[in-house]
């Protein structure tokens, strides 16, 4: 009934679940085309498929897509 | 009432001052249908949430016998202590003595209940003296209102005091030096002029020659709770939407532990928020926490006599003038003043 841990101290508050290797792979070249490419949507989806990191039905990314899945990943 | 007792001005520094809101827990940790026993302003509560998400913040103390409430059972819309079974309603009022039906004890309200509201997923009650019981007017800060600003808490536990752990954010340039090896604070000048300058809902303590390189500027806002605004570049892997704000706020537990409310914000609609709270998610929080570490590191490392021997330079003006705010506020709530 009471609960009197202390401390607390939790490095990840914001997650529901842990990365999947998919996550982690695509966030990774997020970062790498933010820094490389670009910060525009045009940026980041041509910077994906120059590096191969695909949507995750295997197809390449349009804007179109890539909004849409990273809504589901990051709503 | 709970709030009167030691209220000392020397208690009153060391423990948060009275008659204001502070923060207390994420709301998460008081699920629908439980309890939670918390540690504030140097004494025990008891966070009680009701099935369809009301919560309650009652004085940890049954007012027949002392018993902590939180050791009792949960009835749904009230708490029954352990001991005699006393039965405790939301608002203070005893409901019921089972052990002497229509004992003078019952209808009476005998126990401390606080007013609180959630905001940005954590709980704020406010704690007024006896002079004082009516919650003093809140004003919410805007990142953690604006639908166009988007929010994540980090919520820790220090073994500090809580002054320290604010007077930590009213020192900006510990950002070039502390968190040099981080993520967000590598870059800029490690020399500065700073100045204060006055607003209507407390001060900005800010570099003079620098904005927009590391961590140059921080705002203490008093609106019926305390809390700090500032600001601190991403570097370019974040992606778009600028710098990321952290809104922070400080739980006095008691003498020598408080717990920190970190709001890490950014201005990101659209496609550009998604992408954010996906980073954040999986890469950047860990980032930001290795960086909080540092400073958990530092203030627990400090001696407890840390502000009695130092020799301050210009850089400590928006601490002094913190220190000044908060005990002139503790001298004013004294009850020996």
């Amino acid at each position: 009934m009471t609960d009197t841990t202390w401390p607390y101290l939790d490095v990840h508050q914001s997650r529901t679940h842990d990365p999947t290797p998919y996550e982690y792979k695509l966030a990774a070249t997020l970062e790498e085309v933010f820094t490389k490419d670009g910060h525009e949507l045009t940026d980041v989806v041509r910077g994906l498929n120059s590096r191969q990191v695909h949507a995750p039905d295997g197809t390449p990314w349009t804007e179109e897509s890539f909004r849409t899945e990273i809504h589901r990943l990051g709503a | 009432m709970p709030l009167s007792r030691q209220a000392t001005v020397e208690h009153i520094y060391a423990t948060g001052l009275r008659n204001q809101w502070h923060p207390v827990v994420p709301s998460s940790f008081v699920a629908p249908g439980a309890m939670r026993k918390v540690t504030a302003l140097g004494e025990p509560w008891l966070l009680f949430r009701r099935s369809d998400g009301t919560l309650a913040m009652l004085a940890d103390r049954c007012p027949h016998r002392s018993a902590p409430l939180s050791l009792g059972i949960h009835l749904g819309d009230r708490v029954a202590c352990w001991y005699h079974g006393v039965e405790v309603a939301t608002d203070g009022t005893v409901s019921a003595v089972p052990g002497l039906p229509g004992c003078n004890l019952e209808g009476r309200k005998l126990v401390t209940s606080l007013p609180v509201r959630e905001v940005g997923g954590a709980i704020l009650a406010y704690f007024g003296d006896e002079q004082h019981p009516e919650p003093a007017e809140l004003t919410l800060p805007e990142p953690l209102t604006d639908p166009g600003t988007d929010a994540f808490l980090c919520y820790a536990e220090w073994n500090v005091p809580w002054r320290y752990a604010v007077e930590n954010l009213l020192d900006p340039m510990h950002g070039a030096f502390l968190h040099h090896e981080s993520h967000s604070m590598y870059d800029g000048d490690t020399t500065a002029k700073f100045r204060i300058r006055e607003t209507d809902r407390g001060y900005f303590f800010e570099k003079t020659d620098q904005r927009g390189v590391n961590f140059d500027w921080v705002e203490l806002c008093r609106t019926g709770v305390d809390w700090v605004d500032l600001e601190i570049p991403y570097p370019l892997s974040a992606g778009p939407g600028g710098p990321f704000g952290i809104v922070g706020m400080v739980c006095p537990v008691d003498e020598r532990r408080c717990g920190v409310f970190f709001w890490r914000y950014r201005r990101v609609r659209g496609w550009q928020r998604d992408t954010w709270r996906f980073l954040y998610r999986t890469l950047i929080e860990q980032r930001h926490w290795d960086v909080l570490e540092q400073d958990r590191a530092m203030l627990e490392a400090l001696p407890a006599d840390a502000d009695q021997q130092e020799n301050l330079y210009q850089h400590d003006l928006g601490v002094v003038r913190l220190r000044r705010l908060f005990r002139a506020g503790a001298e004013s709530q004294s009850v020996t003043s």
